[in-house]
């Protein structure tokens, strides 16, 4: 009991000390602590993306990465499609894909058909079925995707 | 008749047997396919009345895709011919209780309905899965190729090839990877 009202205390009041546990297992940053005579430096040192020496060059710097790549992306493209969705698969938003409104919405619907078609079934919230064969009813069953159905799309 | 015309002739009627693999394939795009086999209308002796068909064994029939969202919405019927007879069964049900029915009734609805149908029928061989007896698999001498590639699972691919395949947009510095 006593220990569980300090840990509060120590929640409330501590601010700084939660979010650099925090940011460490998150893997964005690496704290960094320096021992110099009395003085102790914590500080977070950034770490070069993993995407980094695999990224696409944009060779026109006004259009968006898809836009710009000029792929014609299908729903079975999963190398691709992951590249847009958290580990849960949830979409990410527009201001982190950097994409254009059409593309968004485009590179939306073919992740939601990727998805349907169990084809990224290990990008799902932790509480899913992660194997589509053991999906309920109908749902177990193979299915594919006409892109064409997309608006706008192409 | 000279070696060469008799085994000529072996070839021109002899029945080939055709295997095709249905995992992740329409089963009425595949129907076209088979039919044509199935009813020999890719030799140049075709006629209706010659009796030039082939055999076709078609695997892993369980595992046919169909596109969208046909599983819930197309619609077997089935009529008993007793009053309020009439069943209604989508397809989704109809493959749980049979996965080789809804491949067996787009090919046999592929076809013309005259009387040959049914004998053109019994050249055809399901399989749901890939067991098929060593007496019929001992036959094959063709395979017809797929109408659609099988996409690759994300979770079967190798990590290695999904960390270093071409990476379309990086992370913003401040966004935190979860």
């Amino acid at each position: 009991m006593n220990f569980s009202i300090n840990l509060l205390k120590y929640i409330n009041f501590n601010q700084n000390f939660r979010f650099l546990t925090l940011s460490s297992s998150l893997k964005i940053k690496e704290i960094k602590e320096i021992q110099q005579g009395k003085d102790l430096i914590i500080y977070g040192e950034e770490l070069p993306s993993p995407r980094e020496p695999f990224l696409l060059k944009n060779k026109y710097p006004n259009k968006c990465p898809v836009c710009a790549s000029g792929l014609n992306i299908k729903h079975t493209d999963v190398l691709i499609l992951s590249q847009f969705v958290r580990s849960d698969g949830c979409m990410l938003p527009k201001r982190i894909t950097g994409l254009c409104n059409k593309q968004q919405k485009i590179i939306g619907n073919l992740v939601t058909m990727a998805q349907k078609a169990g084809l990224m079934s290990n990008l799902a919230p932790h509480w899913s079925k992660k194997d589509p064969k053991k999906r309920y009813q109908w749902k177990k069953f193979n299915k594919y995707f006409d892109e064409s159905t997309i608006k706008n799309y192409n | 008749m000279s070696v060469l015309k008799r085994v000529q002739q072996w070839a021109t009627f002899a029945r080939v047997w055709h295997i095709y693999d249905a995992t992740w394939q329409n089963p009425f795009a595949s129907a076209e396919l088979i039919k044509k086999y199935l009813m020999g209308l890719y030799k140049p002796i075709y006629h209706p009345m010659n009796d030039c068909g082939d055999h076709v064994i078609v695997i892993n029939s369980a595992e046919i895709a169909l596109p969208g969202d046909e599983w819930t919405k197309r619609v077997y019927f089935h009529h008993t011919g007793y009053p309020g007879g009439a069943t209604w069964t989508l397809a989704w049900e109809l493959h749980t209780k049979d996965p080789k029915m809804i491949l067996y009734k787009a090919v046999y609805r592929g076809m013309k309905g005259n009387l040959q149908r049914r004998h053109t029928m019994q050249r055809l061989h399901i399989f749901p899965d890939a067991n098929v007896p060593a007496h019929l698999l001992g036959n094959v001498s063709n395979q017809i190729k797929q109408l659609r590639p099988i996409p690759k699972r994300l979770d079967h691919m190798d990590p290695e090839v999904v960390k270093n395949s071409p990476k379309i947009f990086d992370y913003p510095k401040d966004y935190i990877v979860r």
